[in-house]
């Protein structure tokens, strides 16, 4: 059933919501959400048919999703061409380099617990 | 002698509520369809629906308010989306486990590495405080890295522009990227796509397989909270 598990998406990011209001006003509502889902998924020990249905569905089309907030940049096109070239230098530049040094590092420390755990 | 009203009827398709999710579907499938057609990288999804949009948009003279508000109907699903996420990082609870301490580490040094690097090119690029407290959270997702900037005193809507433009260059040019230089671990490939592009680059990562995804997920929702969390403090210790 796709539609209890969305409703169970639903409840858990309206629970963030009210919880964001009443203690952590720094953590966005469905971010407490996840993490309360995630807690409840491991209290429950598994993860029922329905919810995993809805949760799929719905991560599939998370590009479509994100397409609205994207076409805000139209908004802001004076504010950006005006310092154009250090936004995009800065953009660019630190992004790569963070995410090639992320994935690097990632990937040595899991190579070397590999072989810790061989050699032992 | 029956006149047609063109321009009202005109009027009416472009200002009804649902012309905004209508455009969004159509441009959506018809960039997602070129994609998986051509696997060209500058045809990222996100980007051309948003570059199409943005040029329907102009052509009918709608701005950017009223398209918001009709498209709520898609970014309210965002919120559910977000919480969705739990589900496969709960299925690949096994793989995190065994990876906790690079994990850990990497979030981490890798973390402050990303928010460090891009506030010092923007201080040697000459960019004044506030586009500095604008572009710190860029690496986090939109809510977040809004919250944020609010916060250590950047611009909210601008905020959410860097994140989107980094988002969408770590999908056009992360996978290519960090095959080149030889980074084929999934569970890598997935931590610096989430840690470094967010929601955009979980996306593209859940498109390589579930455990990328898995990893992406987690690295951009533990770096999510870790900036929620630590930069504000850094940023009233530091001025």
């Amino acid at each position: 059933m796709l539609l209890r598990g969305l409703t169970w998406l639903v409840a858990f990011q309206l629970l963030g919501t009210v919880l964001n209001v009443l203690f952590l006003p720094m953590l966005p509502g469905p971010i407490i959400g996840m993490v309360l889902l995630f807690a409840g998924l491991l209290a429950r020990g598994r993860a029922s048919e329905s919810l995993q249905l809805a949760a799929s569905s719905l991560l599939r089309y998370l590009p479509l999703l994100l397409v609205p907030p994207a076409v805000g940049v139209m908004a802001y096109t004076e504010a950006i061409l005006d310092d154009f070239w250090a936004i995009v230098g800065v953009l660019v530049i630190s992004l790569l380099v963070s995410l090639v040094f992320t994935g690097w590092l990632m990937q040595t420390l899991i190579r070397r617990k590999q072989r810790q755990q061989e050699g032992a | 002698m029956i006149e047609l009203h063109w321009q009202a009827a005109w009027e009416a398709l472009i200002h009804h509520p649902l012309f905004g999710v209508a455009i969004t579907l159509a441009v959506f499938q018809l960039a997602y369809a070129a994609y998986e057609k051509t696997r060209w990288v500058f045809l990222q999804p996100v980007l051309v629906s948003m570059t199409l949009i943005v040029g329907i948009l102009l052509l009918c003279g709608i701005d950017y308010d009223e398209y918001r508000i009709s498209a709520q109907w898609l970014t309210l699903l965002l919120g559910p989306a977000t919480v969705a996420l739990a589900v496969p990082l709960y299925l690949n609870l096994r793989r995190i486990r065994e990876l906790f301490g690079p994990i850990v580490i990497t979030l981490l040094v890798a973390g402050v590495f990303a928010t460090a690097l891009g506030m010092a090119l923007a201080w040697a690029f000459g960019a004044d405080d506030m586009i500095l407290m604008t572009l710190a959270p860029k690496s986090v997702t939109s809510p977040i890295a809004m919250l944020v900037a609010e916060q250590i005193g950047g611009v909210v809507a601008l905020a959410a522009v860097f994140v989107m433009i980094t988002g969408v260059l770590g999908a056009i040019f992360g996978p290519e990227l960090l095959r080149r230089f030889g980074v084929q671990h999934p569970a890598a490939r997935g931590i610096a796509l989430g840690l470094t592009a967010h929601a955009v680059g979980t996306a593209q990562a859940l498109q390589e397989s579930d455990e990328c995804g898995a990893f992406a997920a987690l690295a951009m929702s533990l770096m999510g909270v870790m900036t929620a969390v630590l930069l504000p403090l850094v940023v009233a210790l530091l001025l």
